[in-house]
């Protein structure tokens, strides 16, 4: 087993996913739900941390938003995403990490569409607003259920 | 029929298939095992119940042949344990009296498993459909605690076998059976055939052309009135099927990866249940050790290939 970084953050997060399971009907309303969870984390995060000295006060261009991510990641995981794509698609940002903190050791069988990592989505989605941008996050591709990496798409509206 | 292809009892077989299937049985002599005869009137299939007795059934032309044979060896495994007597050496062919004699064997021999006249014909409609059960009277243990039919777990994959009800719900003269009959017309008859503790519910629709949840709603009906034995709905799965509908049961199950001459002797029983189908609770229960011990002995073997399988039941 290779080491877990921050156990107790995977801890109390897979406890919060089982719960958010037990209580949905769907692969969609738990994606939802867990969106929902970040959201609230979200502003917890804004309120503790270094965000918002390290960011610009008026994240405007995609390129704004690629930065911010940045130092999301750098203040919560203290490392760097594999990847923010910004120029593929017009109109969104896309992350790819191959070390997702939040899904590591998981291993889901059958369960399709479920986005594991989704409580990042809303964390992110939650800065972003507070920074006066207005954006749709949701997870693509997770590692948890099976893929190579964990991608989440940034639709800025 | 008789091992000559005489025959004693015949339920509406058409008389005018009797010699053809007398030459195919002179033809085979002693080495026939199970044949069919494939007629203008339809499918006959032969199979030997024992040294004397021929079993000869015709079946409707549109039925699948693997239904029938398929049909045909439940009815012989229904005549397993069952001593017939040789056919006397004298005697009439297809006369009435001699379903009085077959009948005295079948009240003889009568106990819970159901008795076969020897020769028992399929009519073209499939409705006197291979009567197995000449039994005067109903099924001697009638089920106590019935429960009703959606307290059973029914899925494609799970194997229904027979219930004590079994032998009764076939007999044509049975309560149960009119009962099926009225409920399922002969659909309930020809699913019961099939169930022999082999085969999936989802290859018995199948194999009968038939969508999953019209066998599975009949099972749970037979279910519940003991014809055949499921698997109950247990306490949890009845939670989470009020809770929720298109999502299950979201359960970890542990599964082993690793090398398995690395794990410690006293690990052994618990490690070889890791196989990513159990949770830990199961694992727990089915070696009644206490669930902390289960726990213990996952987490210990998780550096050594032991991975946390989620997923939603």
């Amino acid at each position: 087993m290779p080491k877990i970084e921050n156990p107790l953050l995977i801890s109390l997060y897979s406890y919060y996913v089982e719960k958010i399971l037990a209580e949905t009907e769907s692969i969609e309303e738990a994606n939802q739900r867990l969106r929902d969870l970040g959201r609230e984390i979200g502003e917890q995060v804004y309120l503790n941390t270094e965000i918002v000295e390290k960011t610009k006060d008026n994240v405007t261009t995609r390129e704004d938003v690629a930065k911010l991510i940045e130092i999301v990641y750098r203040v919560l995981f203290d490392k760097k995403p594999k990847d923010v794509d910004m120029k593929t698609a017009r109109g969104s940002v896309r992350i790819t990490d191959d070390q997702c903190v939040w899904c590591q050791e998981v291993n889901l069988e059958g369960m399709r569409g479920f986005g594991y990592c989704e409580v990042f989505s809303g964390i992110l989605e939650s800065i972003l607003e507070f920074k006066g941008v207005d954006a749709k996050v949701f997870q693509e591709l997770s590692q948890a259920t099976g893929a190579d990496t964990c991608v989440w798409n940034v639709r800025l509206v | 029929m008789t091992k000559v292809g005489r025959p004693f009892v015949s339920f509406a077989f058409p008389d005018e298939l009797f010699p053809r299937v007398k030459d195919s049985i002179n033809l085979y002599k002693s080495d026939l095992r199970l044949m069919t005869i494939d007629t203008d009137r339809g499918l006959v299939v032969l199979s030997p119940v024992d040294n004397n007795w021929i079993l000869t059934v015709l079946y409707v032309p549109e039925l699948q042949l693997g239904l029938a044979i398929a049909k045909t060896k439940n009815v012989l495994r229904l005549l397993e344990g069952i001593e017939l007597p040789p056919p006397p050496e004298e005697f009439e062919e297809s006369v009435e009296s001699n379903l009085q004699v077959l009948e005295s064997i079948a009240i003889n021999a009568a106990s819970v498993e159901s008795t076969e006249p020897t020769d028992a014909p399929l009519t073209p409609t499939v409705e006197v459909a291979t009567p197995p059960v000449k039994e005067p009277e109903t099924t001697p243990e009638p089920a106590a605690d019935l429960l009703p039919p959606d307290s059973f777990n029914v899925q494609p994959g799970t194997i229904p076998e027979r219930g004590p009800q079994y032998a009764s719900a076939l007999s044509l003269d049975s309560e149960l059976y009119k009962e099926m009959k009225n409920l399922y017309r002969n659909f309930g008859f020809d699913v019961l055939m099939l169930v022999d503790g082999d085969i999936s519910v989802e290859k018995i629709a199948d194999s009968m052309f038939q969508p999953n949840n019209r066998v599975i709603d009949l099972l749970k009906w037979g279910a519940s009135k003991g014809i055949i034995s499921v698997p109950q709905i247990t306490a949890e799965e009845q939670a989470a099927a009020d809770t929720k509908t298109s999502l299950g049961r979201y359960v970890k199950c542990p599964r082993f990866e690793g090398d398995t001459s690395k794990v410690e002797k006293d690990d052994q029983d618990i490690i070889r249940l890791c196989d990513g189908s159990r949770t830990t609770e199961q694992i727990a229960e089915s070696l009644k050790v206490p669930l902390p011990k289960v726990v213990q002995t996952v987490a210990k073997y998780r550096k050594h290939g032991l991975k946390l399988i989620g997923k939603t039941l």
